[in-house]
């Protein structure tokens, strides 16, 4: 016998009844009142933990379960099937499998379905959207006396900017990217590239390098990043990252949300500097040069910044050391491949 | 079931009754199912399943919240939370993509939100209550737009060029409103807290915030002088690793005490805003220890992060139990009586776009 607790859905009145089968027929019978209500126009509330289940009737009112197994019993011989969400939300195994399925998906998605989807958004970005994207940022930065007006004479600028324009592209004709000067103490040796192609060289990376060929090899980096759209991907990348948190975390707090989106970006970086460095080797290889050029600009590059206790150029580019190894061996395997033809 | 003769039969002084207890029987194993489920089918969905994932999470919170025998329910359809959430996005995109390139734009666009906001703030209000019952009866919300615009807008306003002089008393108006203005069924709720009391639980949370200034202060002053310290002994140089230490120990007191304060503040605010709330003549009373919540919430923190976010299920369960179970009911008369109004259509568009916003105000 299932007992249950009906309420007529117009006062708060509690009547304690039994509910029983009478053929199509459920019977709700109390002290003083009996109702037949037929089963098929009874709605059955899914299962929610331990939860009181609700039999809901066409009038409003309906009847609280809180006998569970009896409930279940009473509905098995209704051939009452339960939704497929429900089974998936209460059985051990599906649980299980929905966390790997879903450690999974995070994993491949945030590995290579992120970078991806963004990677494609920003190269098909509008132009309009990442050319006023740069004004406002280049604005931001001089009004805000971050970036100072470079040092360098403007006869070494051009001559740079020549030089620069005159390497050949693997994907055939020359940067079309401006250069602009700017000197920045906060930020000490650097060089940026804007999402519209635009590339800011900071005085000391120039003093610091200070060798053309070498200097050069960084600005083709700086290309690679132009080329592949990083600056637009990165942005759209922490954004859904931050937006996936969020959700993840959900209710239970903000705060926990703001600071792994930021962690998560840094590692991103490494990838897309991997890519921008592969891009400059193959520029340098393409105009006679080796690879190593940018190897040794890293290397002048992360003593400049050690000493000055700067964290601009290395917090973004983790990995100095494997980089440089990585460009030797590129630059190795074209001289022997050189010296073998 | 209590009916209630023998309990009237003894008196004119119906304060008398026996309190109820509110119950919260939910647990963190259960609900990780109902979680990871919405979770997995709101990713493979793209962010449509999470409407529905939405629903389930308030059933279950609300199913599993029993008062005097009988459990609350949520009645929100779906497909209403999913257009809501897509005007919300649509608001999000426009504000965001107009603040980014920082356009002129920007200017209607949040022109736009802000006129639109109480009407949002007041439908949301509208929405959770409606579709909120217990016992089969349902809440409501009838505060007038006019009073929505006044309240949030006005007040808001007067709260910013008063630099947050006036906060407190916003935040009594905004209660007030709110309150004073919910129903269960035909039965009207009412509000008693006055500004005055706002303004002492905001003194202490200022108090906290100075205190926690000044051991910011402090402890940069502190590990300077470890570093010091350290220098004179070392020679000169002062050992990383030891001020690697002292920071590490200064984080986490200062990460403790910025964890704690917001804690505080909501247990000592929700205490103040549900003892000064009736329904009829029925009184709420809350007794949420400011203690009790700051473990729960420093708990939390350190579970979820050592669990890489696994344990937030139980995280969410043991805030929703502790929070639930610090109120009890204080009968006036029989619970029996309270009556249904006819029900009418809301939208839940108010409630989506406000919540998106982070204006969302917890009830």
């Amino acid at each position: 016998m299932l007992t249950a607790d009906y309420m007529d859905g117009r006062s708060t009145r509690v009547r304690v009844v039994r509910l029983e089968v009478a053929g199509e027929n459920l019977v709700v019978s109390g002290e003083d009142f009996e109702v037949r209500v037929p089963f098929a126009e009874v709605k059955v509330d899914e299962r929610l933990g331990r939860a009181a289940r609700r039999l809901r009737f066409n009038d409003g009112a309906f009847c609280e379960v809180r006998d569970l197994p009896a409930l279940d019993y009473l509905l098995s011989a209704q051939a009452h099937r339960d939704g497929w969400v429900d089974r998936m939300q209460r059985q051990s195994r599906s649980v299980l499998l929905a966390v790997i399925a879903f450690a999974v998906l995070a994993i491949a998605g945030y590995k290579w379905g992120m970078p991806w989807a963004a990677a494609k958004a920003a190269a098909n970005m509008p132009a309009a959207i990442s050319e006023q994207l740069s004004v406002q940022a280049l604005r931001l930065l001089d009004d805000g006396k971050f970036f100072l007006p470079s040092g360098i004479a403007t006869d070494r600028q051009q001559a740079l900017s020549v030089e620069f324009h005159a390497l050949h592209l693997p994907e055939g004709g020359n940067s079309t990217a401006e250069l602009l000067f700017r000197r920045s103490p906060q930020l000490g040796a650097n060089a940026f590239a804007l999402p519209n192609g635009t590339i800011v060289v900071l005085d000391d990376l120039v003093t610091v390098i200070d060798d053309d060929g070498e200097i050069l090899a960084t600005l083709a980096h700086e290309e690679g990043h132009v080329h592949g759209h990083h600056g637009l991907q990165l942005l759209l990348q922490s954004s859904v990252a931050a937006t996936f948190l969020a959700l993840y975390i959900g209710d239970f707090s903000s705060l926990l949300a703001i600071a792994p989106a930021t962690l998560l970006q840094a590692t991103y970086s490494r990838d897309l500097e991997a890519q921008a460095d592969d891009y400059a080797a193959a520029v340098l290889k393409l105009n006679g040069r080796s690879p190593t050029l940018l190897a040794e600009a890293l290397k002048k590059l992360s003593v400049a910044h050690r000493q000055e206790g700067q964290a601009g150029y290395l917090s973004s580019h983790p990995a100095t050391d494997e980089r440089m190894r990585h460009l030797r061996a590129i630059s190795g395997s074209l001289s022997t491949s050189r010296s073998e033809r | 079931m209590n009916q209630g003769p023998e309990s009237e039969s003894h008196g004119h002084n119906t304060s008398t009754r026996a309190p109820e207890l509110v119950h919260f029987s939910g647990t963190g194993a259960e609900y990780f199912g109902i979680w990871i489920v919405n979770l997995l089918l709101t990713i493979v969905s793209l962010g449509i399943y999470s409407a529905w994932a939405k629903v389930r999470r308030l059933q279950y919170f609300y199913r599993h919240t029993e008062l005097a025998g009988s459990s609350f329910d949520f009645h929100g359809k779906p497909i209403k939370i999913l257009l809501g959430r897509a005007i919300a996005l649509v608001m999000l995109i426009a504000y965001n993509y107009t603040a980014r390139i920082q356009s002129p734009w920007i200017v209607v666009v949040l022109a736009g939100i802000a006129v639109a906001m109480p009407w949002l703030l007041r439908n949301s209000l509208r929405f959770r209550l409606y579709n909120t019952s217990w016992r089969g009866v349902r809440f409501h919300f009838r505060g007038s737009v006019a009073r929505a615009y006044r309240v949030f807008l006005l007040n808001g306003f007067l709260s910013i060029i008063t630099v947050y002089v006036m906060a407190p008393f916003m935040h009594q108006r905004v209660k007030a409103y709110q309150h004073d203005n919910s129903w269960f069924g035909q039965t009207r709720c009412s509000f008693h807290a006055r500004a005055g009391q706002f303004y002492k639980i905001y003194l202490v949370l200022l108090g906290a915030i100075v205190v926690f200034g000044i051991v910011v202060g402090f402890s940069g002053i502190g590990t300077a002088f470890i570093a010091i310290s350290q220098a004179q002994k070392h020679g000169g140089h002062p050992n990383p690793i030891a001020v690697l230490k002292a920071l590490g120990v200064l984080y986490g007191v200062l990460i403790l005490m910025g964890i704690s304060i917001g804690p505080l503040f909501h247990a000592l605010i929700t205490n103040l805003i549900w003892n000064n709330t009736r329904v009829g003549e029925h009184r709420i009373e809350c007794n949420m220890s400011p203690i009790g919540l700051i473990w729960i919430t420093f708990s939390n923190f350190v579970l979820v992060a050592l669990t890489i976010g696994l344990f937030i299920p139980w995280a969410m369960v043991r805030v929703a139990k502790f929070q639930v179970e610090a109120v009890r009911l204080v009968p006036a008369g029989d619970l029996q009586e309270f009556v249904n109004t006819e029900p009418d259509k809301i939208s839940a568009v108010g409630e989506e776009t406000a919540s998106a916003f982070d204006l969302d105000m917890s009830l």
